[in-house]
């Protein structure tokens, strides 16, 4: 028997509309200034925590140990994945993985980027397989340092793995499957060693990674940012430590120069750039979280069509967790003659999603193209306004794993106690109520924290279409901004569609 | 549950009567806002519990096929070898929920990837209360596939449901990913020796005459 969580109450829906409505209008009349002024906080100038924040950015040995930590637990996961209890949701691999990790990660990126990347037990273990040391450099150890070959530099690999990580995990189900869990792991750590044997750097985390790079294209959207201390300080470098490295610590393992850094999607917060500057000239700062995708993000072909894959594939996240999907793939199941576990229904409904999704978000750029009889082609628009897509899934991604994280998280304890599920039973109907009511936090709460991520998914949308529109598209009369209306649609119809699988009953994960 | 106490006072058991009116009230109104349904995630496979029933755990899985709507359940839910299980069948047809009333044959097969697939048959039922009851025992542990096979509207209907006896292998994959990773290190070591062996011949190469243009 499965149990659905309620959805988001019909008040806190209309309070979002209001928002749109006024944001909306706002787009439309209000002047748009040259640049966006934003206010950022350099941690390391912070009375009291400066100190602390710049110790932190030159050490090692916290980030080392915070590394051994995740690796022990990862090792745990495997092993209760492959030896504990297949039962679900007495296992520590689905629970912690699932419920757990995957929900709370992506809640992460927001107030501390792509911290996860730091500490991510699939690279460490790599690293320490491939390069035989903690953590002191190494020229190459077992790797051959191989160029990545062009076709493969870019995040194609990492939007397809992304597909092929959301088919396993709602088509094939293993969230529900402590082996298969522990499987996919095993396999992540085998993709990463072999691609830090075969190339350089961290080409895996750059390039193929579906988690890290959701992480990366996410952080574009943190309140946190590592960047020089001092912009002067970098200028006069000659040195680059931060891109090649120092004598003890490793370079940047995705090339990137410290003085030149706009955006975080590549940033792995690893920290050697901080550890190599001779200087100490980079630390942690908060910054407004549109800061990126406003004007900063430089927009690239590749990296658009994975804004627009996360935008689609969050939005089917929701909608296969909604029971009225399983009546729309019993329909589709019987009109293609599908059986068993539904997998080419299943699969269909998945490229229609994102087909859906692509079609109308290049329609947009068309119609905005045709209205503003803009000289650029359609390849540029097409990568500009792709920051448009990414707080709108960003939003519905927080929202979403909130609810998972705040009414699943609750047995989390137990499995801890026992993570192999020895001696347990199934959770009875008694039990998952217990669960589904012993939540993190209340539900109004929880209500309220949703409708105000789906309210600032769509402010940052409407204030990338303002900034991004105004500085793309040709500058005319006052009403010249009704170009901007095709984007505007757009924004409130995906917040819509969001809104309204929010406000569906979700079905319980486990 | 906690039982209550000898020395409890009769006010003290009403106030407690009350309060326990309020917990059940409050569970019965969280209970309606948290709505229930008696259906699984299709093809996948469930495990399930009744604390109100002595039946042992099963492990259940719902699908369709063509006009029916088909759910399978195992008793006990992680069967063992030599030990007695069940297969539990129903299918009832999607368009007016009419449960099927013919034969099923059941039969069992090895779920391998390669070499001999080894098909049994298992037996064939008639409905006892709309419900097709299979017993089985298997001798060894592994994975197996319990094929149901019955014929409506003269079409034949063959379905596929995966069945595991015993654990599964735990160290499988983790012998798999270590030899992978030990294959894909030596092999980048070998190359990395020869490309360095390279190396040593092209530098002596390039060595050798200059020594003679010095000598």
């Amino acid at each position: 028997m499965i149990m659905t969580h309620p959805g988001l109450p019909e008040n806190w829906a209309w309070l979002v509309m209001a928002g749109m409505l006024v944001g909306g209008i706002w787009l439309l009349l209000a002047s748009v200034p040259k640049s966006p002024r934003m206010r950022v906080i350099s941690l390391a100038s912070v009375p009291l925590l400066g100190p602390v924040v710049r110790k932190l950015a030159a050490s090692r040995g916290v980030l080392l140990l915070l590394k051994v930590l995740t690796v022990l637990v990862f090792l745990l996961v495997i092993v209760a994945g492959l030896f504990g209890t297949p039962i679900p949701e007495r296992n520590l691999a689905t629970l912690l993985t699932w419920n757990l990790w995957w929900s709370g990660l992506i809640l992460s990126v927001f107030f501390l980027g792509s911290a996860w990347c730091a500490i991510c037990p699939w690279d460490t273990l790599a690293q320490w397989l491939v390069r035989h040391r903690l953590w002191k450099r190494v020229d190459s150890g077992s790797s051959l340092n191989l160029r990545v070959p062009r076709w493969l530099a870019s995040v194609w690999p990492a939007l397809f793995l992304f597909v092929a990580l959301t088919w396993l995990e709602l088509g094939v189900g293993i969230t529900t499957s402590p082996y298969a869990t522990a499987g996919i792991a095993l396999l992540m750590v085998v993709l990463a060693t072999a691609s830090l044997a075969l190339f350089q750097r961290k080409a895996f985390c750059r390039y193929f990674c579906p988690v890290g790079r959701t992480i990366g294209f996410y952080s574009q959207l943190s309140l946190l940012e590592l960047r020089p201390i001092d912009g002067d300080t970098c200028a006069r470098c000659t040195t680059l430590e931060c891109y090649h490295g120092s004598d003890t610590i490793e370079p940047c393992p995705t090339w990137l120069v410290m003085g030149r850094m706009q955006q975080n999607t590549y940033c792995l917060s690893c920290g050697n750039c901080g550890q190599s500057c001779p200087q100490q000239n980079v630390a942690w700062r908060i910054r407004p979280p549109s800061v990126e995708a406003l004007h900063s993000a430089r927009p690239h072909w590749d990296e658009a069509w994975f804004m627009i894959g996360l935008l689609a594939l969050t939005g089917f996240h929701g909608l296969t967790m909604m029971p009225f999907w399983e009546t729309w793939m019993r329909k589709l199941a019987q009109v293609i003659g599908d059986s068993g576990q539904l997998l080419w229904s299943f699969s269909i409904g998945l490229v229609a999603v994102m087909a859906i999704i692509a079609a109308l978000y290049a329609a947009t750029i068309a119609i905005t193209k045709a209205i503003s009889h803009s000289r650029l082609d359609f390849k540029r628009l097409f990568s500009t306004f792709a920051f448009v897509a990414l707080p709108l899934a960003f939003a519905y991604h927080m929202a979403h794993n909130l609810n998972h994280l705040v009414r699943e998280g609750s047995g989390i304890g137990a499995v801890f106690a026992n993570p192999l599920g020895i001696d347990t039973a199934p959770l009875s109907m008694m039990e998952k109520h217990a669960r589904s009511m012993h939540m993190w936090l209340s539900q109004d709460t929880l209500f309220a924290l949703q409708a105000l991520l789906m309210l600032l998914g769509f402010w940052i949308a409407v204030q990338v279409i303002r900034y991004r529109g105004g500085a793309l598209l040709e500058p005319g009369s006052r009403w010249s901004r009704l170009r901007l209306l095709p984007l505007l649609g757009f924004a409130i119809g995906i917040t819509g569609f969001h809104l309204w699988l929010l406000m569906q009953p979700m079905i319980m994960r486990m | 549950m906690s039982a209550i106490p000898a020395s409890c006072t009769m006010g003290q058991m009403s106030d407690g009567r009350g309060i326990m009116n309020k917990v059940l009230l409050l569970v019965f109104a969280l209970m309606a806002l948290v709505p229930a349904q008696a259906h699984h995630v299709l093809g996948r496979p469930a495990y399930s519990l009744n604390e109100d029933s002595n039946t042992p755990p099963s492990m259940q899985v719902e699908t369709q096929i063509g006009q029916y709507d088909v759910t399978y359940m195992v008793f006990p839910a992680f069967p063992r070898a030599g030990e007695r299980g069940r297969v539990n069948l129903y299918a009832t047809r999607l368009d007016n929920g009419q449960a099927f009333a013919g034969e099923v044959r059941f039969t069992v097969r090895d779920d391998k990837w390669f070499g001999d697939k080894h098909e049994e048959t298992l037996g064939t039922q008639l409905p006892d209360d709309h419900v097709y009851r299979q017993g089985f025992v298997f001798k060894e542990d592994g994975d197996y596939i319990i094929t149901a096979e019955f014929e409506a509207d003269g079409e034949p209907y063959i379905i596929d449901f995966p069945l595991r006896i015993g654990q599964p292998a735990g160290v499988g994959p983790i012998g798999v990913t270590v030899g992978v990773i030990v294959l894909i290190l030596l092999g980048v070591n070998l190359l990395k020796r020869k490309q360095l062996a390279r190396v040593k011949v092209r530098y002596a190469r390039d060595e050798l005459p200059q020594k003679a243009r010095e000598q």
